[in-house]
């Protein structure tokens, strides 16, 4: 009964090969509130469920989230559509949530640990839909030089895609942090894996933002966002540092 | 009074977000508004270094009673000055050299916050503090280097500086983890106290914490200051705009250094790591000077030039001289800084005349004509043995009667010896027509810089570590086996005397190089001029890992 259960667990917080349901339904949505949805309720699926097992988390589990984790950063370097990208990295993010679980983090803390990891990918997908309405595709290297043709779009998807790849004063950051910290206590090599998870994130995200933000514009008479919408981005991403500091960062 | 190190970092994000917000109604005058928080910020700083001067003690003072700290004490008031005072110069500077490029208001918002960020880093108390600062400064570099979005080549190579600092920040971050994990708390100075008292018991995978701690200190401060196999993107950051490169020389890659210096409690209760420094060190020193001996590109020469500096820096924290690699990093700083910004002018300046006078020098750097007529080889061999032993008698005289026993004095004199030993050869290969001039000049600048190093250690050692037993503890930490120890300088002294015996040789031979001596010299040219093939081989891993990342998703069918 135990395996099963865990199974079920692993569509919704990911273990791979049964990740690959998740990006099977986020690719088939075409819709941004329902990929939104999708990307807030997920996780905390699978918390929701992992909370009605009164048994402890096999060991199999860990080694199988690292690797998803891994494999997931890994893919997403050599990715071009915003859509699969952001769905790749809440993979990778999601699947981390299996070593904070390991340690004594209450199931509280793990649904606010899964709403800081998808917030930022929320952002990303609203940003997403609008490439979709102004390009026709959400793809990188095909247009380029964002910066010049929808300087405000560009520097709210720079700061989304800082908060996604943990970045610090993000919430990511410090469920990061705490993440790194879990994997000391379970084993030193565990948070060296989770370290280099991070790092291919980084890259994954410098990639993305060279992809849409450099370059030449060849996208002219291309709407940039207006001021009511930009504030409402700027507003999320204020609320998103302040939940890194004040809420899961502790520091204020 | 101590609340000053708030203020310090506080002004320049103040002025980050003036700047951003009233960037639309002052139009390009939005950047003065920056020039003059960072003045402030200056002015604030030397403030700081005078109160730490006479006498206040060292504080931890709490941003509004939150979990952010910031230390007041020498070594973090010193780097302020430094960092505000470098600030300001690429500030000024920058108000009239990027006039005529887009994003203007952009890149002083930019400038402000990697200076606030680089003031908390200097001044953090805890480590989280530390290790926010110290990742937020790689992003930050990334865009400022990026500053110019049309340039597809700047970003490319601000995205190896990035991912060179991220991979540097992981082990900082384990490190940090770590400490707080044995002991239960993220200030400084209480770890440290507690490290102080507490060193030896705990472990990590059998290993001594200390050790492992000090190793992944060193290996973030090897990354942030482009040690060998870490160094490829120094050279190609120049892509980024001038005053960047001034500011990234003079005040962010030698973070190294500083960070070595604030584990400084780390590292003295570490065995062999600080012996590890001082290869990786010397190793960089040494091939960061070739690299830029064969560089044609003004730029990229300061930059190879750079991480030899670096490299030297790092091997001056290997052999425990603290206090010295400060002060190399803040000299470096000033004279790179000023390299930079004046290597424009240069270029502007030569591309009219290269104002070289067609003398002897000329025609013997440039020109490579050989010479005539040269100084007698044994007085100048004479003169590389000489100097150094009359430096060591000053030194005991003037520094320390323990001179001798120093080993730290000894490598470094003996580097010292090194390099004046370079210029003496190359003196001596130099035709003259005013023998005792050159002489005298050569050993007075020789004498000049080993003496001042020395000295200027000294000071700067009774500055940062006021504590005599801890100073001692620092530099037993870096006390090589004896073996060893007389094994190295034994190499160094041999390595000289087979320069002067070379020499000799080719002068007794009239210079002729005969077939496989050349043939060796050009595949050892090739071989620097194209870097050690290690970017070619960094290029090649990182195209195989996306084309294996990009297979990956075909065969999972992207899902």
């Amino acid at each position: 009964m135990q395996i099963p259960a865990y199974l079920l667990i692993g569509l919704f917080l990911p273990l791979f090969p049964l990740s690959m349901g998740f990006n099977f339904v986020l690719g088939r949505s075409r819709y941004a509130l329902l990929r939104i949805l999708l990307l807030l309720i997920w996780p905390q699926i699978g918390l929701t469920l992992l909370q009605t097992l009164d048994s402890p988390v096999p060991d199999w589990v860990v080694p199988l989230a690292l690797f998803t984790a891994a494999l997931y950063a890994l893919r997403a370097l050599a990715l071009r559509d915003v859509g699969q990208w952001s769905g790749f990295l809440a993979t990778s993010a999601w699947a981390l949530l299996w070593i904070a679980i390991q340690g004594d983090v209450t199931i509280l803390q793990l649904h606010l640990f899964a709403l800081g990891f998808s917030a930022p990918l929320v952002l990303l997908a609203l940003l997403g839909a609008g490439l979709e309405r102004r390009f026709g595709a959400a793809y990188t290297g095909l247009y380029g030089g964002l910066t010049e043709s929808i300087p405000r779009f560009s520097a709210i998807l720079v700061l989304v895609v800082l908060a996604i790849i943990a970045t610090p004063l993000f919430p990511t950051f410090f469920i990061m942090l705490a993440t790194v910290m879990q994997a000391v206590t379970l084993m030193p090599l565990v948070a060296v894996v989770v370290a280099f998870v991070w790092l291919l994130w980084s890259w994954a995200g410098a990639r993305l933002l060279q992809g849409l933000i450099v370059g030449p514009t060849n996208a002219e008479g291309i709407f940039d966002l207006n001021r009511l919408a930009t504030g409402a981005y700027a507003l999320g991403l204020i609320l998103l540092v302040a939940g890194g500091l004040y809420g899961i960062g502790g520091l204020l | 009074m101590e609340q000053i190190i708030l203020l310090i970092p506080g002004l320049p994000i103040l002025s980050a977000l003036l700047t951003q917000l009233l960037g639309p109604c002052l139009g390009r005058r939005v950047a003065r508004l920056s020039v003059i928080g960072t003045l402030l910020t200056f002015g604030l700083s030397v403030a700081a270094l005078w109160l730490v001067l006479t006498g206040q003690q060292q504080t931890t003072v709490s941003l509004f009673g939150s979990g952010v700290f910031l230390l007041l004490d020498p070594l973090s008031t010193l780097m302020a000055v430094v960092i505000a005072g470098i600030s300001l110069v690429v500030h000024v500077y920058s108000l009239r050299y990027m006039a005529e490029e887009t994003g203007y208001g952009r890149f002083f918002v930019l400038l402000d916050l990697m200076t606030a960020t680089l003031l908390v880093m200097v001044a953090a108390g805890d480590l989280l503090t530390l290790l926010i600062a110290w990742h937020l400064v790689g992003v930050l570099l990334y865009f400022l280097l990026g500053q110019n979005t049309r340039d597809v080549s700047a970003y490319r190579y601000a995205f190896w500086t990035n991912i060179t600092y991220r991979i540097g920040d992981l082990p900082l971050l384990i490190a940090a983890v770590l400490l707080y994990q044995a002991y239960g708390t993220g200030s400084l100075s209480i770890l440290f106290e507690q490290i102080n008292t507490n060193p030896g018991t705990h472990q990590v995978l059998g290993w001594p914490l200390m050790d492992v701690v000090a190793a992944l200190i060193a290996l973030a401060a090897f990354a942030r200051s482009a040690q060998f196999l870490l160094h490829t993107w120094l050279p190609y950051s120049m892509s980024g705009p001038t005053p960047v490169s001034a500011l990234m020389h003079a005040g962010i890659v030698n973070a190294g250094g500083f960070l070595i210096n604030r584990f400084a409690p780390v590292f003295v209760h570490s065995s062999e790591i600080l012996h590890w420094v001082f290869i990786v060190g010397l190793f960089t020193a040494v091939i960061g000077s070739v690299l830029m001996l064969t560089q044609n590109d003004i730029k990229k020469s300061l930059g190879y030039s750079t991480m030899g500096q670096m490299g030297f820096m790092i091997m001056e924290c290997g052999i425990g001289a603290f206090s010295l690699a400060i002060y190399h990093l803040i000299a470096h700083g000033l004279f790179k800084g000023t390299l930079f910004l004046g290597a424009g002018n240069v270029i502007h300046a030569a591309r009219g005349d290269d104002g070289v006078p067609k003398e002897d020098l000329y025609t013997f750097v440039v020109e490579r004509r050989p010479i005539r007529q040269r100084l007698p080889w044994r007085l100048m061999a004479a003169i590389t043995l000489a100097v150094p032993i009359a430096i060591l008698v000053a030194a005991h005289w003037l520094v320390a009667e323990d001179y001798f026993q120093k080993q730290s004095a000894i490598v470094l004199l003996f580097f010292g010896w090194i390099t004046g030993a370079q210029l003496i050869f190359t003196t001596y290969r130099m035709q003259t027509r005013n023998l005792r001039r050159l002489i005298t000049l050569s050993i007075f600048s020789f004498a000049v810089v080993v003496l001042g190093y020395t000295l200027i250690s000294h000071a700067f050692d009774l500055f940062l570590y006021p504590d005599p037993a801890f100073r001692e503890q620092i530099y037993a930490a870096a006390d090589f086996d004896l073996f060893w120890f007389d094994l190295l300088i034994g190499l160094i002294a041999l390595v000289i005397i087979f320069g002067w015996v070379i020499t000799s040789f080719s002068d007794q031979n009239g210079n002729h190089k005969g077939q496989f001596r050349r043939r060796l010299w050009l595949s050892f040219y090739a071989l620097v001029s194209r870097e050690f093939y290690l970017t070619d081989l960094y290029t090649r891993f990182s195209r195989a890992l996306l084309a294996f990342a990009g297979r990956l998703n075909l065969w999972l069918r992207w899902i």
